[in-house]
């Protein structure tokens, strides 16, 4: 008879009979806490408090970093170059990172047989999105570019070539595409906005600055020619080292091919159209003149 | 055993034979799909507040498109509001294609405008090139040139000391003591000197001139 050697001895028996953790029977460590001090009470009860006497050490009311009394501050009184000019009005891109977009795909967050868009990443609580602070969308960074390994069909505003390669090196397909605030808005809030009985607005071009980096096949822009999307994939997987899976024989093609018009702000919904979350029903114009105006 | 029953609970949850029956491609990692949940509407869906239009005292905000648009939105064919009139009507429209016209122009203008701008941009810079070429070719002569002038300065100075260093000494000479080279006397001595050296100079010219008249018959002869 030969005796199975386990190692651990009891302890291993008792963790393997104790329940599965989750949030009800997780505490801290003992002793990685400590209360936080109270002021103000006990035997300095009604002194200072150890902030010292008057003004606004006392108060906490510092003003902010670089005030100095209402003199001209320094930092406006030396000239610079324009480094940070215009920086409170410049487009802002929140990063997701691949690792980032795995985990929530690991936890079933995101649905990796449907197309990924704002909306998907915004409900899977993957990113916070705020236009009224200057957000135009998620950018989609390379960090845990070895560790991805999902097929997805994703949509972000901004990429990075690597993140580009990780994701079509795994049989994905990536397109960077612009929403202007308004339509932004809509789609990560979609049922918000059916609730105001609203017609779906038109997605609006990029603007000057923009629009060469949405018209770029290497960007993944969606105003690019599709044969120099193609081109541009085998290029980077030449680059990169990796060969290219065809997706056309792909069991998710169909899912793997869709691809929103320029104008469209959510799969399979046109502008124009209204969705009325309490009857269940889609609503289209027929008014031609109405038509004309959101299908140009 | 708490954990089977756990992970029995949210198979029960989330269905995962039904997911994975209609859909059969889930990946392998993938065991379960969280879906969207929403917030339960904050609405009263079951007693809808539809105000009543011909009513005075109904604010006038209630009256409005906007509002008709929300009700419908809210509460669908029970609100009784048109459906019609969701969409801009066609004054509306008039001003929506007009603006649209004015702020966002097509994709092919704005195409031609980056491609003009680009265009002068290299122009510009191009023309830039060109003269800095042009100079850059310039600049080893004008270097050269830069350091034969600063020599030939630099030898000016110095045989002007060697000279007044000369004169300085003659005049002492002369007058047996030093002389400050700003007095008169100095000057004028300068003066004189200078008188010499160029009645000097004229006879050494004739004498030069008339050297080469008397040599060169003779050096013809010589070299015959």
């Amino acid at each position: 008879m030969s005796a199975k050697k386990i190692t651990g001895g009891k302890t291993i028996d008792i963790v393997k009979n104790l329940p599965r953790i989750n949030l009800a029977n997780l505490r801290p460590n003992p002793g990685s806490t400590k209360n936080e001090t109270r002021r103000g009470h006990g035997m300095h009860g009604g002194n200072k408090s150890g902030r010292g006497h008057t003004g606004e050490r006392q108060r906490g009311n510092r003003p902010r970093l670089g005030f100095e009394g209402g003199q001209t501050p320094f930092y406006l009184v030396i000239p610079k170059y324009g480094y940070n000019a215009n920086h409170s009005r410049r487009p802002q891109y929140p990063p997701l990172s691949l690792r980032k977009l795995q985990y929530l795909i690991d936890l079933g967050r995101i649905d990796t047989t449907q197309p990924i868009d704002l909306t998907q990443l915004v409900n899977s609580r993957g990113v916070a999105i705020q236009p009224l602070k200057r957000d135009y969308g998620v950018q989609l960074v390379d960090e845990g570019a070895d560790i991805f390994c999902a097929k997805v069909n994703l949509e972000v505003q901004v990429a990075s070539e690597k993140a580009i390669a990780a994701i079509e090196r795994n049989g994905g397909v990536i397109t960077t595409s612009y929403y202007d605030p308004r339509s932004l808005q809509v789609l990560i809030k979609p049922v918000p906005f059916f609730i105001s009985g609203q017609p779906i607005p038109k997605r609006m071009l990029p603007g000057e600055d923009l629009l060469p980096y949405y018209t770029d096949a290497n960007h993944r822009g969606y105003l690019a020619d599709l044969d120099q999307v193609q081109a541009a994939r085998l290029a980077l997987a030449k680059k990169y080292g990796y060969s290219l899976p065809d997706i056309t024989k792909d069991e998710l093609f169909e899912m793997l091919a869709q691809r929103k018009d320029a104008r469209q702000i959510f799969f399979g919904l046109s502008p124009g159209w209204v969705v009325n979350m309490e009857d269940k029903k889609i609503l289209k114009p027929t008014d031609e003149k109405v038509l004309q105006y959101y299908g140009s | 055993m708490a954990a089977s029953i756990l992970c029995r609970r949210t198979a029960v949850l989330f269905d995962v034979t039904i997911l994975n029956s209609k859909i059969k491609f889930l990946p392998a990692a993938v065991q379960q799909i969280a879906h969207y949940n929403p917030r339960p509407l904050w609405l009263n869906i079951k007693n809808p507040y539809i105000p009543d239009k011909s009513n005075e005292k109904t604010p006038d905000w209630q009256k409005t498109d906007r509002y008709d648009r929300k009700l419908f939105g809210r509460y669908g064919q029970a609100s009784g509001v048109d459906p019609a009139q969701l969409w801009p009507s066609h004054a509306q429209l008039e001003e929506m294609i007009a603006e649209e016209r004015e702020w966002h122009p097509p994709l092919q203008v704005m195409l031609e405008n980056i491609a003009a701008k680009e265009k002068e941009r290299t122009a510009k810079r191009t023309e830039r090139e060109k003269i800095i070429a042009a100079n850059m070719a310039k600049m080893p002569k004008m270097i050269a040139d830069w350091k034969k002038q600063k020599q030939e300065t630099k030898q000016k100075q110095k045989e002007e000391k060697v000279r007044r260093e000369r004169l300085l000494a003659e005049a002492t000479e002369r007058f047996g003591h030093s002389v400050d080279p700003r007095s008169v006397k100095f000057k004028e001595m300068v003066a004189e000197i200078e008188k010499e050296e160029k009645k000097k100079r004229k006879i050494m010219k004739r004498k030069k001139r008339d050297e080469d008249a008397g040599l060169s018959p003779a050096a013809a002869e010589s070299s015959q």
